[in-house]
């Protein structure tokens, strides 16, 4: 029985060693006729889901709007979405997938460590990617086919530590992060920041994602009564330290990135709670600006629902990538990558200039939370 | 062995298969054979041992994670760090099986369920794993020049290590140790009376699932060469039980159905959202009522659905063939009971019993409900461990011991509500009682596998032989459920039997006989004893107690309060009394008994 | 010993609510022998039920709640339906089948509600208790009472009323109970509203607390599972005093372990549960699994 399934095996094998090994013949050539394929690959399950679907919207509003206006030189764009279910592992199959399927360009993801695991191949591809994560680790990576349509954590940071210690003088800072992707990125450049201005915090306490009582490592951050307090997570869970450390008495002015410039954070903290923190961003509000009330309207009759952040940048990470197709005539691969990496254009989020290592923006905006709503810190 | 023969020109489809795949889609089957690796060690420690393992995903995590460690931060080879990978993953089950010494079902489940998140929150904070990030750069795996980047000269690898796994898999579920496996999750005090060594079995099958998961994490990391710490989250958990139980849990080529079927589902899924997971959701429900042997489960189930429901067994039992008659042994002493007491919460089971009982002798045990006669048993099967006083047998002190070294001992026993291994038919019932090896005989199975196969062959043999010895003949492949009870009571006692006692304690064998049935069953204990063994009887039937035992104990309130002759303890006063007072105002033993089991289980 | 004290007051009430999806678990299991691992996602419905009563109808805070248990009870009832196949079958086998339910009601949950979800504000206005310092929220103060209140109320209901003794006899004896002529169905179906109920009240008093979504279920469900284990499983003061005990150890472990914390409670949990393998209290049923 061993015995002739062995021989029937090495009899295979014998076979396999007179013929080519087997692979895929031929490269997958790209066709210069019909629709340009897009993936965008974002998590539309899980625990990430709000994320992924609101990139989609805004990747699909921008390419909606380039079809409607005849496409690239007479192309259409067809975008396919993926679900990356926010899991690394699934990301590398869906990275080979849009390889095998000769998607030329792709979109996404907003979680770092999915858009970290899936880079290797793209490259490897010669896919070029326009993510959404900003772990400054994607840039350390110099991949020549990755692209940030927002800064990285570094920027974020810097930016808030620039205005809170060197504009605001106060020097009692406290940390609270999370230990997931985003909250891990913002502790350590934020505490660069601080370190490249000697400052010390006072406290450093670390959680982890899914926490949700904080009474013990806030309780322990009041009894070093800081002034600051920078808050190093997503969404949700900048709203519950905000909202337990208020309950707590402790009377620091909250401080952090994108996250605590959206309407999740501040009703999750209750407004009174969440007044007057200082948010760093690239975005602040829709209505900081007349291109973004434009946008912001587009969005609401499209979707019915108020624009944020992450679709404006996932809408200019769709628009930067129209461009560059524009101008390689819809052909992909290294050209597409260069003529993404020269598009010059003034998006909702800023101005992107691409460097070598894919960051197009290399500046955020301070802002304060007035009422469940940024508005731009005039004084800086 | 020969049904599998079909999975031949399976292997033969699968080695010419990526031939006829493009690039993406080998990957997929790269990654639908890891999974089918890891649902395969699952499937052995969950549907064959009956081991909640929710760690399972961490074993595949542990596997991959040292792989990336190894070769990234401490430079060593990719196969030298492989192996101990494989190593770290067996030590890792090993320790995560620890609880299920002291606990099962559900509660295992979540305390495997904790370990595996504790393993999670471990790598997305230690730096040394790349926190929350991962580490990315693990090296192709060198193979002599192949270059295994290629997805598909990988599936090759995969599939070798595969087929290596499924045939020891398949090896390990059709030989001993698998059904000593099978009978533990069925019965695991009754498998314990046989000789099975619950602890190291339950270890076992924790080591198996450390190394399939380790197996399948090594592989990952050489396929995806990238680890993080979703990758081994609970969601990916749930998947892989799903697979397991689609596929069908206590067959191993189910499990391997299962996991190809539903990676493929996963992959069409993949740029389909919204409803899918509604989809996926009610599938898995609709399966788990309709369906709850799974895929593989379902051809059996169709062809009991079109039989019909009529078809009782109507089996018939053989003849009794009977053993060869010793000449009876010099009066040494069989069993001795030094002043046992045995107390449960307050209640006095056995006060100070004392008896003795000499080799090749019939010893009836009688009294009223209650009176302490199972609990008797149970002390000396090693079920219970007394308080006080000790129990010899055959000169040596064995007060104490765990049921497995009785039964080695040779101590034998039937149970009052038959405990027959009701997944297992007849003939592997009788076999099991054959089998007599330790678990620690089971390196055999990596080293010596034809040895296995060599001593399961004569195992059948002599299982053929009692098979034929107890006229079962008719029913000896048929599940004991589904046969009239006094065949179930005959089957007990054959398999008892089969592991050549020297002590058989049978515990109310007479319950529920005819009559007819009943005078053969005296005919048959009448050989066993003529044939050098010593029989102990635990019997409501006084005409069979009288008629067949040498003696008689009589217990009352966990007491002995006669002990003679048959025919004299009759028509003891105080066994008179104790049989007219209220024999039924006694019963917590029972129910005391029963607490106690559910509290050592 | 602030530190100390505002840790144990974040332990309570956490544990508070731990407790109430304990109870839930345990109703069900020691009525039906049914470990439900959808429960958490009952709780998530609840949550979402309240929730939405409160803030679009514009209903008073305790109303909602109210309106939520019975909505969530119903579609229990519903639940209980679909699950029945699977009462006092083998673990495994409901193990997976109410893990996938708990999918299709989280999916569900999508479909109705979206996935971003929303946060509740605080039905409470008034500001948190200074005791020298410690600070108490009101909110905590009026989940510690709502869930003592609910409890005591069940027990009056098990022990005082015929419906209750009825359960009581089922969760002993199934035959026994069905040879005196209770209905066991009818008393397991009421075993599952009464446990959905539970976790629509855990539910509604946690949206305020935190954020209401459709994966929110998850932890708390493994969480509530893990205290109902811990007390005993199936006993109702068990699984108050397991809830408590879980909500404490997480909230201490938080603070002296850091992002360390997840593995320190499920050590200590697993090493606590390997001492005394049938909790605190003991499970209450007799020989079920």
């Amino acid at each position: 029985m061993h015995f002739t399934r062995f021989s029937i095996a090495a009899a295979a094998l014998i076979a396999l060693a007179a013929c080519a090994p087997p692979g895929q013949s031929g490269s997958t050539e790209a066709n210069a006729t019909g629709p340009i394929k897009i993936a965008n690959v974002n998590a539309q399950s899980g625990q990430l889901s709000s994320l992924g679907q609101w990139e989609h919207k805004g990747v699909k509003l921008a390419i909606d709007e380039v079809n409607k206006a005849g496409g690239i030189n007479g192309r259409q764009i067809k975008l396919d979405l993926f679900d990356s279910q926010g899991d690394p592992t699934v990301g590398t199959n869906v990275a080979r997938k849009i390889s095998a399927e000769s998607y030329i360009a792709m979109l996404g993801t907003a979680e770092s460590a999915v858009t970290l695991a899936m880079a290797p191949i793209l490259k490897d591809a010669k896919i070029p990617n326009i993510t959404s994560g900003q772990s400054p680790k994607l840039a350390e990576l110099k991949s020549p086919f990755l692209f940030l349509n927002a800064p990285t954590s570094v920027t974020f940071d810097e930016t808030l530590a620039k205005y809170l210690v060197d504009d605001k003088g106060m020097k009692k800072i406290a940390l609270i992060s999370n230990n997931g992707a985003y909250g891990a990125g913002e502790h350590d450049a934020f505490l660069t920041s601080l370190k490249s201005r000697s400052v010390t915090p006072v406290a450093d306490e670390v959680v982890t994602p899914d926490q949700k009582d904080f009474n013990s490592n806030l309780a322990k951050i009041r009894e070093q009564d800081p002034e600051v307090l920078f808050v190093g997570a997503e969404e949700v869970q900048s709203g519950l330290i905000a909202k337990q450390a208020r309950e707590l008495g402790l009377k620091a002015v909250f401080a952090g990135g994108a996250p605590m410039g959206t309407d999740v954070y501040a009703t999750t903290a209750g407004l009174k709670n969440a007044e007057d923190t200082v948010v760093s961003s690239p975005y602040l509000s829709n209505e900081a600006s007349e291109e973004i009330k434009a946008f912001a309207a587009k969005y609401k009759a499209a979707y019915n629902e108020d624009a944020r952040m992450h679709v404006a940048k996932a809408y200019d990470g769709a628009s930067i990538l129209i461009e560059a197709l524009k101008q390689t005539n819809g052909e992909g691969g290294q050209k597409l990558a260069d003529a993404i990496r020269g598009v010059k254009r003034a998006g909702l989020l800023g101005n992107y200039d691409y460097d070598a290592n894919g960051v197009g923006i290399h500046a955020t905006k301070i802002g304060l939370v007035k009422d469940g709503k940024v508005v731009p810190e005039a004084a800086s | 062995m020969k049904r599998l023969i079909w999975l031949v020109p399976l292997a033969v489809a699968a080695w010419l298969l990526p031939y006829g795949l493009g690039g993406y889609a080998i990957h997929v089957a790269d990654v639908a054979i890891i999974f089918a690796i890891l649902a395969v060690g699952l499937g052995l420690t969950m549907g064959v041992a009956g081991q909640i393992n929710l760690a399972q995903v961490a074993f595949f995590g542990v596997g991959a994670y040292t792989v990336a460690i190894l070769t990234t931060q401490a430079g060593l080879g990719f196969w030298t760090a492989s192996g101990l990978a494989l190593l770290a993953a067996v030590v890792f089950g090993v320790l995560v099986g620890i609880p299920a010494l002291r606990m099962q079902s559900h509660y295992l489940g979540i305390v495997t369920l904790g370990l595996a998140l504790a393993f999670t929150n471990w790598v997305t904070n230690a730096h040394i794993a790349g926190r929350a990030e991962g580490i990315s750069d693990i090296p192709v795996p060198p193979m002599f020049g192949i270059d295994l980047s290629s997805g598909y000269l990988f599936y090759y690898v995969e599939l070798i290590v595969f087929a290596v796994a499924l045939v020891f898999a398949l090896l390990v579920t059709r030989s001993p140790l698998g059904r000593r496996l099978r009978a533990m999750r069925d019965d695991d005090l009754a498998a314990g009376a046989l000789g099975a060594e619950i602890p190291l079995l339950r270890m076992t099958a924790f080591v198996l699932s450390g190394l399939y998961g380790g197996l399948a994490g090594i592989l990952y990391a050489g396929l995806i060469r990238f680890v993080a710490p979703e990758s081994f989250n609970i969601a990916n958990m749930f998947l892989l039980l799903a697979m397991v139980i689609i596929g069908g849990r206590s067959s191993i080529l189910g499990c391997v159905v299962g996991a190809v079927a539903l990676s493929l589902v996963r992959e069409a899924l993949l740029d389909a959202s919204g409803f899918a997971q509604l989809g996926y959701g009610l599938v898995v429900v609709l399966v788990v009522v309709f369906a709850p042997k799974g895929l593989a489960g379902l051809p059996e189930q169709l062809r009991s659905l079109r039989r019909g429901r009529g078809g009782g067994s109507r089996a018939q039992l053989g003849p009794f063939r009977p053993y060869d008659a010793v000449s009876p042994a010099a009066g040494e002493e069989a069993l001795e009971i030094r002043e046992v007491t045995m107390r449960f919460k307050g209640l006095v089971a056995l006060d100070a019993v004392s008896l003795t009982v000499p080799t090749g002798q019939i010893r009836g045990i009688v009294g009223p409900n209650g009176s302490g006669k199972t609990t008797l048993f149970n002390v000396i099967s090693g079920f219970y461990r007394p308080g006080q006083g000790s129990v010899v047998l055959s000169g040596h002190d064995v007060t104490g011991m765990a049921p497995y070294q009785l039964s080695l001992r040779r101590v034998a026993r039937t149970f009052q509500n038959l405990r027959l291994f009701e997944d297992l038919s007849v003939r592997e019932n009788l076999l099991l009682g054959l089998d007599r090896t330790r678990t620690w005989w089971i390196w055999r199975y990596p080293s010596l596998p034809w040895k296995v196969l060599g001593y399961e062959r004569e195992l059948r043999r002599r299982a053929g032989d009692l098979i034929e010895r107890f006229g079962l003949t008719e029913v000896s492949d048929a599940g004991p459920r589904s046969l009239p009870y006094g065949v179930q009571r005959r089957i007990e006692l054959a398999r008892a039997m089969a592991m050549s006692p020297t002590l058989l304690l049978l515990d109310e064998p007479a319950a529920g006989l005819n009559g007819e049935e009943v005078r053969q069953l005296a005919d048959i204990v009448r050989s066993i004893r003529d044939s050098g063994v010593t029989v102990i009887i635990i019997e409501h039937n006084m005409g069979l107690v009288m008629s067949l035992c040498d003696q008689v104990t009589v217990l009352s309130s966990g007491r002995v309060i006669a002990d003679g002759r048959p025919a004299d303890v009759a028509v003891h006063p105080d066994v008179v009394a104790a049989y007219l007072g209220d024999s039924m105002s006694a019963p917590t033993e029972e129910s005391a008994e029963a607490a106690v089991e559910e509290a050592t289980r | 010993m602030q530190v100390f004290l505002q840790t144990l007051i974040g332990g309570v009430t956490f544990g508070a609510v731990y407790a109430l999806v304990a109870m839930g678990f345990s109703i069900v299991y020691r009525t039906m022998g049914l470990v439900n691992f959808a429960h958490g996602s009952v709780v998530m419905i609840g949550a979402y039920a309240a929730s939405t009563f409160y803030m679009a109808s514009k209903l008073p805070f305790a109303v909602a709640i109210v309106v939520a248990i019975a909505v969530t009870a119903l579609i229990g009832l519903v639940i209980e339906r679909f699950l029945r196949p699977l009462e006092n079958k083998d673990f495994t086998l409901m193990l997976i089948g109410t893990i996938g339910f708990g999918a299709v009601l989280e999916a569900g949950a999508v479909l109705v509600w979206g996935a971003t979800g929303h946060a509740v504000p605080s039905p409470v206005a008034t500001g948190p208790i200074d005791v020298a310092g410690i600070r108490i929220p009101t909110y905590s103060l009026l989940v510690i009472a709502v869930a003592a209140a609910a409890t005591g109320l069940l027990a009056l209901f098990l022990q005082r009323t015929k419906r209750g003794a009825a359960m009581q006899a089922v969760a002993m004896d199934h035959q026994a109970a069905t040879a005196v002529g209770i209905h066991v169905g009818r008393s397991n179906a009421m075993a599952f509203a009464i446990g959905a109920g539970l976790a629509a009240l855990a539910g509604s008093l946690i949206g305020p607390m935190l954020y209401v979504n459709p994966t929110m279920g998850g932890t708390l469900g493994i969480k509530g599972f893990a205290a109902a284990m811990l007390g005993g499983f199936g006993s109702m003061p068990g699984a108050i005093v397991g809830g408590l005990a879980f909500g404490l150890l997480d909230s201490f472990a938080a603070g002296n372990f850091q992002e360390y914390s997840e593995l320190v409670t499920f050590l200590v949990f697993a090493v606590i549960v390997m001492i005394r393998p049938t909790g605190i209290f003991g499970e209450a049923t007799v020989n079920r699994a």
